[in-house]
């Protein structure tokens, strides 16, 4: 009898065997003692259950835990950047782009170049993806592994010659929609950023200038690369040089 | 207690609740995203906002479902923006083609092929119920879906994978 007090048949069984092959339910195991049918059922659902636990379970990489930033009066906010602007708020995810709108106004932003509206645009998305992970800005001298760099560096987007220097971030990140390599390079004065975009076009370079950061959005092929840096640091050495590193796939 | 106290003893409780969850934490993340370098920034992700948040966890009991609805938005908010609704196999990235390809079992690969196919509705739930051991309920709740629709999606998760081994064995 089920619940609802009528004898269970074999479709009601069956069904429920089917969403539950524990048999959880109420006058299953009756059913299926009953039924031989339903239960030559019930065995076919628990071994395809069993190669689909078997299937599920794959193979966990060694996963880092993210550093974890202390927690203060601005509890849930980001603050560890030792060679970041302070003046800079620390802003969730999905208020990004909105965010980058007053950035522009607290650091004194200026787009050099007066590309047209697109290139204003992106780079708008470019700072605001900056402030969406400040945590990859850290100074350190531990090198992300081979493995991650070329899982986000990915043949399909191109190759990045690993001269540049000591990448210490590498995720794979969404900038206007599109997934695009996110690096950050230890420079002269701390930390670099590299986002390598070969879906995003600029019209010719876009300067980045603030009272704490300086950058740049390259035109590079069919893409572009952007590079962010410290006030002080000297990126203009850098950018020869990552233009010469990367090759687009398509 | 002083602040270094009281984070330290923070930390301790974050270490304790997610060093038994991590494994699961990333499975149920790759399965949902279908890409293991996806998943891996999901978690990373995820788990910072569960940083953040510890203080709303009120029993280290509720931890799994706490972190795995933490892994699910986070997800979601990492798709919402370019959600990719259809897989073709045969058009894989690296990361997504090595998930597949990890065992060399070729009924279980068979299998993790069928699965990896399967719909996002289907595919889900059957992971929190056959690899999180979730019961109907948690389930619904997680996914903010009746107990009803929970075991109908289980239900027909289960006949569609039956059918494509049955279809790959005859093929």
């Amino acid at each position: 009898m089920s619940a609802s007090g009528k004898i269970m048949n074999c479709e009601d069984y069956r069904e429920a065997i089917a969403a539950d092959p524990s048999e959880s339910f109420e006058y299953g195991a009756e059913h299926a003692a009953a039924c031989e049918s339903c239960s030559a059922f019930r065995t076919e659902m628990l071994a395809l259950d069993d190669m689909i636990a078997g299937a599920l379970a794959i193979d966990v990489p060694d996963l880092k835990m993210p550093e974890l930033p202390p927690l203060g009066e601005d509890d849930g906010k980001v603050v560890n950047l030792p060679f970041r602007r302070t003046e800079r708020l620390s802003t969730p995810a999905w208020l990004g782009i909105a965010a980058s709108f007053a950035l522009a106004a607290v650091i004194g932003l200026q787009f050099i170049g007066g590309g047209p509206g697109t290139d204003r645009l992106l780079a708008e998305q470019v700072l605001a993806h900056l402030d969406h992970e400040p945590w990859a800005l850290k100074v350190t001298n531990v090198a992300v592994s081979e493995k991650q760099l070329a899982r986000v560096v990915h043949p399909e987007i191109g190759t990045m010659d690993r001269s540049l220097g000591l990448v210490s971030y590498a995720q794979t990140c969404i900038i206007n929609g599109m997934r695009i390599p996110h690096l950050v390079l230890q420079g002269e004065k701390g930390p670099i950023t590299l986002l390598l975009m070969p879906d995003e076009m600029v019209s010719s370079p876009v300067s980045l200038t603030g009272e704490s950061v300086n950058g740049v959005i390259l035109p590079v092929g069919n893409g572009s690369i952007a590079i962010i840096g410290e006030r002080d640091e000297q990126i203009q050495d850098l950018e020869q040089r990552v233009v010469d590193s990367v090759e687009w796939s398509i | 207690m002083n602040s270094i106290d009281a984070d330290l003893k923070r930390r301790q409780r974050f270490d304790r609740v997610v060093s038994v969850l991590h494994k699961d934490l990333y499975r149920y993340a790759a399965w949902l995203c279908r890409d293991p370098g996806i998943a891996e920034e999901v978690v990373q992700e995820a788990l910072l906002r569960a940083w953040k948040s510890l203080d709303a966890l009120r029993e280290d009991g509720a931890a799994k479902s706490w972190l795995l609805t933490i892994v699910r938005r986070e997800n979601a908010r990492y798709f919402e923006r370019k959600r990719l609704e259809t897989v073709d196999i045969d058009s894989l990235t690296p990361g997504q083609s090595a998930m597949l390809a990890e065992t060399e079992d070729p009924k279980l690969a068979e299998m993790r092929e069928a699965l990896y196919r399967l719909e996002d509705d289907y595919r889900e739930p059957l992971v929190l119920q056959v690899l999180m051991g979730h019961s109907t309920k948690e389930i619904a709740e997680l996914m903010g879906i009746k107990p009803g629709a929970v075991l109908t999606r289980l239900h027909r998760a289960r006949i569609k994978l039956k059918e494509e081994i049955q279809k790959e064995a005859a093929a």
